[in-house]
């Protein structure tokens, strides 16, 4: 996250990062606090919000601590974000960054609503985000790396382990 | 920049032109607002965003697109979601899905201390959704560089807005928060197509 952050145009977004929470917060504590923005509750939102600051030239780290709570923006990720090419005649094009992961469930079991894995889901529905997800933490930096430095305009939604956030 | 009679004869065209068949994609058209659409654009510059629904060929020509870029993207099947980059439109045919997107415009704006601004315009039932009055609170209490503009013609598709939520009137009507404008409109055309119903 220290080198995304290194860059002027990236943006870190959603909810417990710029406070502690969860534990992805705690791989953000060591990047300056104006880049990192505290969103309320609001999962569509900040996923509009994510392409609206790509459109303007930004490249948001859009932060769901699990992937239950990305289902809510499916909207915005589906109807827009993965369609933004389609529906402006290749005109415009986005890069946003879409970190999320598979529930943690030790030390404490949250239960059947907190450790969802979409990924296959997803990828079925996402023709034109590429979807990551990482199986071990030396594959974490150099996904981060090619969704920043892609060329093709497009976005990367990355798929972590939360129990490796803390144990690995 | 156009005048009211030149909004009004271009929608007549594409009118024209979808009930000879030539446009196999739905078109929604505008009428009865043309002289408040053009002193609205009076306040909006070329570097400015415009978001607009589904329903947005006005802006477009407003904005400063040729009429005949415009007419082509109709003729295309685009109608829908208009885009055009060089003018900074974007349009989306999903109902509140461009409120976030022109939130994050101008949080994006306002972070780096450009003067740009962004102007969004909904319907009256997209007003009443949860994502407009999510986006309306964070624009507002963050001071963002955008107004909202609220388009009243009373109807969503064939549905009344304000009798279906158990309304008399807008949320927004009368309302003081600076970053709203609010205004009503009768529209003679329907929702989508020009007078020959297609349903789809």
């Amino acid at each position: 996250m220290e080198w995304l952050a290194g860059h002027d145009d990236t943006i870190f977004l959603g909810q417990a990062v710029a406070v502690p929470g969860t534990a992805m917060s705690n791989t953000l504590t060591g990047i300056a606090q104006e880049k990192l923005m505290e969103l309320p509750v609001a999962e569509e939102m900040q996923m509009g919000m994510s392409l609206g600051l790509a459109l303007a030239g930004q490249v948001p780290i859009s932060i769901y601590p699990r992937f239950n709570f990305l289902l809510l923006a499916m909207n915005q990720l589906v109807n827009h974000l993965d369609r933004i090419g389609q529906i402006s005649n290749f005109g415009y094009s986005a890069k946003v960054i879409i970190r999320t992961s598979i529930g943690s469930e030790r030390p404490l079991h949250p239960q059947h609503q907190h450790v969802g894995d979409f990924t296959e889901a997803f990828r079925l529905m996402l023709g034109n985000i590429q979807v990551l997800r990482v199986e071990e933490p030396e594959d974490i930096f150099p996904a981060y790396r090619q969704a920043y430095e892609r060329k093709d305009g497009q976005s990367t939604l990355i798929v972590e382990y939360g129990d490796y956030l803390s144990e690995k | 920049m156009i005048d009211a009679d030149g909004l009004r004869s271009f929608e007549e065209r594409v009118a024209q032109a979808f009930n000879d068949g030539k446009i196999r994609a739905p078109v929604h058209l505008y009428s009865g607002n043309e002289e408040v659409m053009i002193k609205m654009f009076q306040d909006i510059s070329s570097r400015d965003w415009v978001l607009c629904s589904w329903r947005s060929h006005y802006q477009a020509l407003l904005k400063g697109v040729p009429a005949e870029e415009v007419f082509s993207e109709i003729i295309a099947g685009r109608s829908i979601s208009l885009c055009f980059p060089n003018y900074r439109m974007f349009s989306s045919a999903i109902v509140g899905g461009i409120l976030p997107i022109a939130t994050g415009i101008a949080l994006a704006i306002k972070r780096e201390r450009r003067v740009e601004r962004v102007h969004c315009f909904l319907g009256d039932m997209t007003a009443e959704s949860g994502i407009a009055h999510e986006c309306v609170k964070y624009s507002t209490n963050h001071d963002l560089p955008i107004r909202f503009i609220i388009e009243d013609n009373g109807q969503s598709v064939c549905t009344e807005t304000f009798p279906t939520w158990g309304m008399l009137a807008s949320s927004f009507e009368n309302c003081s928060n600076s970053k709203i404008v609010y205004y009503q409109y009768e529209n003679t055309y329907p929702h989508a197509g020009a007078g020959v119903r297609v349903q789809f």
